[in-house]
């Protein structure tokens, strides 16, 4: 079942208003908070979509079904790992939002650590604590139909997700580097011109090259782009003097658990970001998927949301041109 | 801002302001800025920015970046600043003109649709009127290149024309090299040619300046100008000129197209893949790439669509991708597809090569993969001598002297001497050449160049004639007169990545030993070779030994005929014309290169037969013998309409002989 087929209601039929649910799990709820940025168009998406369950908007609760679930967070207890799977039976279609739901978010830095050890050093009781020993995506556990990267997802794709959803095309969200939007920008490359480390090449766009056009190198809050050859800018960082310890930890950001960023932190064993214990298996799905789907026994790759000749978000327009100038006067 | 100069030359006309050089103060350059400001123009020129000299606009020569230099690499750019205040010393950074010809995004249409029916509203942004300033060479190049994507039809790009049509050229002649230059290769740089309104070369204390269009000398006109002195044009032009030898020619580019085009499976290309990110950074810092995608920006229903243009890049995951699938989903795919644009198709489409030679794509590759460098992994320049040497001695006034080392006997009237103790320049020649021998007391013969040797050269002689019986008794030690190497070669490089036909008669094979030697030298740049050769008996086979040798051997075809075999002679193989050899054979020719020597009537044949094949005039080689007596296209014997053979020729393609070649009495 693609994006298309999951929604389409026929070229001519009166547009239906879709019965939308927003979610949140371990996060920190700052994408689902990215739809009440369109404030100019807040009216407008009312009218096409009946919003029955969106936490930070609303106390209203509704337990489905959903024609659009938009999930937010990581599966982070067991508890959590039943829900996602009940709200999947609930929903026709489930797009995860943020880098949390779809690669298991900054949290996921836990899954190169020890939990227990952790858990006991932190909490007095920690008894009382019922957490599972990883942080995983959404994608981990129950079948996703599209993904919207990004800490915190960028608001213009939402829009077109949305827009794109109401009328019945694909969304129009670009498979490039981060390079594509700094570039078109006219921002600087901070790689080349300054040394500094930059996940830029091997990140997906979406974000309108935000860091890097304020002087910082990009932090990969997107995720890996398609091809991320992460391998070979590793390499370009360590023969710039870097130790692959430190080159590691520059991978171990907010998308750390999605391949290929995972196995190259793993592999510079000296990178652990927490504690030294063995790296744990990631939970697998605990019940059958609903509707019908087969059951992922290895997680599923979603949908990916880009297609061809699609816009990119527009750049933040508070942001200014150019960072903090280091001109010579 | 200044001060106006104390010496003012005659105030210039525009027709006298076109033909000569002035000096503009530097303290004048602010004048240049405002007049272009006060005509209304945008000044965009260098200035620093994030660490790197980009291109901004600008109102004051405060902005331009005096006493900084960059230094550039493989993916690295660092300015450093110091040592003196001059405002152009050093090269060209990220930004590039394009930015304003061809803007990253551009809206074009509005789209509308209300119940059943559409509408479009195309857009028409306002063209900025800029004046670059301090723009170099290579980028000059870039504007042309992009002219004739965008221009030079049958389709134009309306957007592109009125931007460009709104642009004036104030460029700036580069003074030093920068680490990833290579408009030397690229034929573009670093001196200015054309495409300028105004060319400015900085010297101590101000610029030399000419003008480069109409439109730049109504501008000097009205600038405060001095006459520039000898010195002063001579020190401008120098200095460009160091900075030529100081690049160097680091990218073959000769047959380039041919030889790149040869390599589609190449393993090189997966080489690069695991190096390349696929980021588009290439090819978004290129001044010449045009790839761009429509993109469309709808409200929640659809009614009102907004469609904008944005760079794109071939090396974006989704560039080729249709309903069922992608054309080029792996890296390789997409680097290649760049590569063999830039250097090698865009010939083909629009007529020069998609490179400036501005290094961009090689300084600002976040992994630094160098152009320069894969370029000649992937189709690497056939071996060139280090120098090319002057031929040794040229007019029929000198001879240099060389010394038999042996001679062998080929058959009853054809040997081959070894000469060595020879100048330099006569081993260095090419395959196809030929030196004029003299023996004191006989007329002076044109003789090609059967085999170079590091140590010598062989030349093979038949005993045709008084001198020749002369030069093929020689014996060890003795000497003889030569010049040369003179007249044209075989074009090898021509072949570099294609199959090699080789069809020769008689002594014909003389010359084209050499060139076999070439290619059996570097045997894998060529396709299936060929040699087909034809004598008139077996016995007046030459080189015997190697003909065995090279018909062993599993890389190459060779094929052998005689006239007449004779029953004494034991010979066994093909009997008849050398195009027997080839005429039913199933080869297609269209993808060969062909190499022919002998009688003028055995050549037209082969021709016409290789015609047949689906060889292309312009792909067959022959080489001509003619009278000669000076070799250097002074003395008039050897003029076959309108070429000297010992000058023009003696290798000609067939496409340039056309209305001359088999034509009695010429």
């Amino acid at each position: 079942m693609t994006v298309l087929s999951a929604l389409r209601t026929g070229p001519r039929a009166a547009p239906a208003r879709l019965r939308v649910g927003i979610v949140k799990f371990a996060s920190c709820d700052g994408c689902q908070l990215s739809l009440l940025d369109l404030e100019d168009e807040l009216v407008a998406i009312a009218e096409r979509f009946d919003i029955v369950e969106f936490p930070e908007a609303s106390s209203q609760r509704s337990s489905g079904p959903y024609d659009l679930l938009l999930v937010e967070g990581s599966v982070s207890s067991p508890d959590q790992a039943r829900e996602i799977v009940e709200l999947r039976r609930a929903a026709r279609m489930l797009v995860t939002i943020g880098a949390c739901a779809t690669t298991g978010g900054i949290q996921a830095l836990r899954n190169w650590a020890d939990h227990d050890a952790y858990r006991a050093a932190v909490y007095a009781h920690p008894e009382y604590v019922d957490s599972l020993a990883t942080a995983t995506p959404i994608s981990q556990h129950v079948q996703v139909d599209a993904e919207l990267h990004g800490c915190p997802i960028n608001a213009g794709l939402l829009r077109e997700m949305l827009a794109s959803l109401a009328m019945g095309r694909r969304p129009q969200i670009r498979d490039e580097a981060v390079c594509a939007e700094c570039k078109r920008r006219g921002a600087v490359c901070v790689l080349v011109s300054g040394g500094t480390p930059c996940l830029g090449p091997v990140t997906r766009a979406g974000c309108g090259a935000l860091c890097p056009a304020f002087a910082r190198g990009c932090y990969g809050c997107f995720g890996p782009k398609e091809h991320a050859n992460a391998t070979e800018l590793a390499a370009w960082f360590e023969a710039g003097g870097r130790a692959p310890s430190d080159v590691g930890r520059l991978f171990a950001g907010f998308t750390a658990y999605a391949e290929p960023f995972r196995s190259l932190i793993t592999e510079r064993r000296g990178t652990r970001m927490v504690g030294d214990g063995p790296i744990v298996s990631p939970a697998r799905p605990v019940e059958p998927a609903p509707m019908g789907v087969p059951t992922p026994t290895e997680p599923v790759a979603p949908l990916p949301l880009a297609v061809a000749a699609p816009p990119e978000p527009p750049p933040p327009t508070a942001a200014p041109k150019r960072r903090p100038s280091r001109r010579k006067r | 801002m200044g001060t106006l100069p104390t010496v003012q030359a005659q105030p210039p006309t525009p027709t006298a302001a076109s033909a000569g050089s002035w000096f503009l103060a530097r303290a004048n350059l602010q004048v240049l800025i405002d007049l272009l400001r006060s005509d209304g123009r945008t000044v965009v020129g260098p200035t620093v920015a994030d660490g790197t000299i980009v291109l901004e606009e600008i109102e004051s020569t405060e902005q331009l970046p005096a006493g900084w230099h960059d230094d550039q690499a493989p993916g690295k750019y660092r300015l450093a600043s110091g040592g003196d205040d001059r405002l152009f010393d050093y090269t060209v950074g990220p930004t590039s003109p394009k930015r304003w010809t061809f803007p990253p995004r551009v809206p074009l249409a509005v789209g509308q649709r209300d119940q059943g029916s559409v509408s479009f509203q195309a857009v028409h942004p306002d063209a900025p009127r800029v004046a670059f300033l301090g723009i170099r060479a290579c980028e000059l190049a870039g504007l042309k290149v992009q002219d004739r994507v965008f221009l030079g039809g049958p389709f134009t790009d309306e957007d592109y024309r009125s931007r460009r049509s709104a642009t004036l050229t104030i460029a700036v002649e580069c003074a030093v090299a920068g680490g990833t230059c290579f408009c030397t290769s690229m034929g573009t740089g670093p001196a200015v040619r054309d495409g300028a309104d105004l060319v400015l070369s900085e010297l101590a204390g101000g610029f030399i300046v000419r003008a480069g269009s109409p439109a730049g000398a109504e501008l000097l006109v009205r600038l405060p100008l001095a006459t520039a002195s000898t010195d002063q044009t001579m020190a401008a032009r120098r200095q460009v000129e160091s900075v030529a030898e100081a690049i160097g020619d680091p990218v073959a580019t000769e047959g380039l197209r041919d030889r790149l085009l040869a390599q589609w499976d190449s393993p090189r290309w997966l080489q690069i893949a695991e190096r390349c990110m696929t980021c588009t950074n290439c090819t978004l810092v290129c001044p010449t790439c045009f790839c761009s995608s429509v993109t469309q920006r709808s409200d929640l229903d659809g009614s009102v669509n907004t469609n904008e243009r944005i760079w794109d890049s071939c090396f974006s995951l989704g560039f080729a991708k249709v309903a069922a699938g992608n054309f080029r989903s792996r890296a390789r795919d997409r680097y290649r597809q760049w590569l063999t644009h830039k250097f090698a198709t865009w010939l083909d489409q629009f007529g020069s090569f998609g490179c400036v030679g501005c290094g961009r794509c090689i300084t600002w590759c976040p992994v630094g993969i160098d152009v320069r460098a894969e370029l000649a992994a992937v189709a690497p320049p056939l071996e060139t001598r280090t120098a090319d040497l002057e031929p040794a001695a040229t007019t029929p006034a000198e001879y240099t002297i060389a010394r038999v080392r042996s001679t062998r006997l080929e058959t009853a009237d054809t040997a081959t001497m070894l000469l060595d103790r020879l100048d330099p320049a006569f081993p260095a020649g090419a395959p196809g050449q030929f030196v004029m021998v003299n023996l004191p007391g006989f007329p002076p013969l044109p003789i090609s160049i059967s085999r170079y040797r590091p140590d010598g050269i062989e030349l093979t002689i038949r005993a045709a004639g008084p001198a020749t019986t002369q030069l093929t008794s020689l014996a060890r030690g003795d000497e003889i007169g030569l010049r040369g190497p003179l007249g044209t070669a075989w074009p090898v490089e021509r072949a570099v990545g294609r199959d090699v036909i080789v069809v020769t008669g008689g002594i014909g094979l003389a010359p084209l030993r050499s060139l076999i030697d070439a290619i059996l030298a570097q045997r894998l740049r060529f396709g299936t070779v060929r040699v087909y050769y034809g004598a008139r008996t077996p016995k007046d086979l030459l080189y015997t030994d190697e003909l065995e040798r090279w018909a062993a051997r599993d890389d190459l075809e060779v094929g052998i005929t005689v006239d007449r075999a004779g029953a004494e002679s034991g010979w066994t193989g093909p009997v008849g014309i050398v195009t027997h050899l080839f005429d039913r054979a199933t080869w297609d020719g269209s993808r060969a290169v062909a190499f022919v020597c002998g009688p003028e009537r055995m050549m037209e044949a082969t021709a016409q037969v290789l015609g047949e094949r689906g060889l292309k005039p312009d792909r067959i080689f022959v080489t001509l013998e003619r009278h000669m007596e000076c070799g250097i296209g002074l003395c008039g014997h050897c003029q076959m309409g309108r070429y000297f053979v010992c000058k023009d020729g003696p290798v000609f393609s067939l496409a340039k002989l056309t209305d001359v070649f088999g034509r009695e009495g010429i």
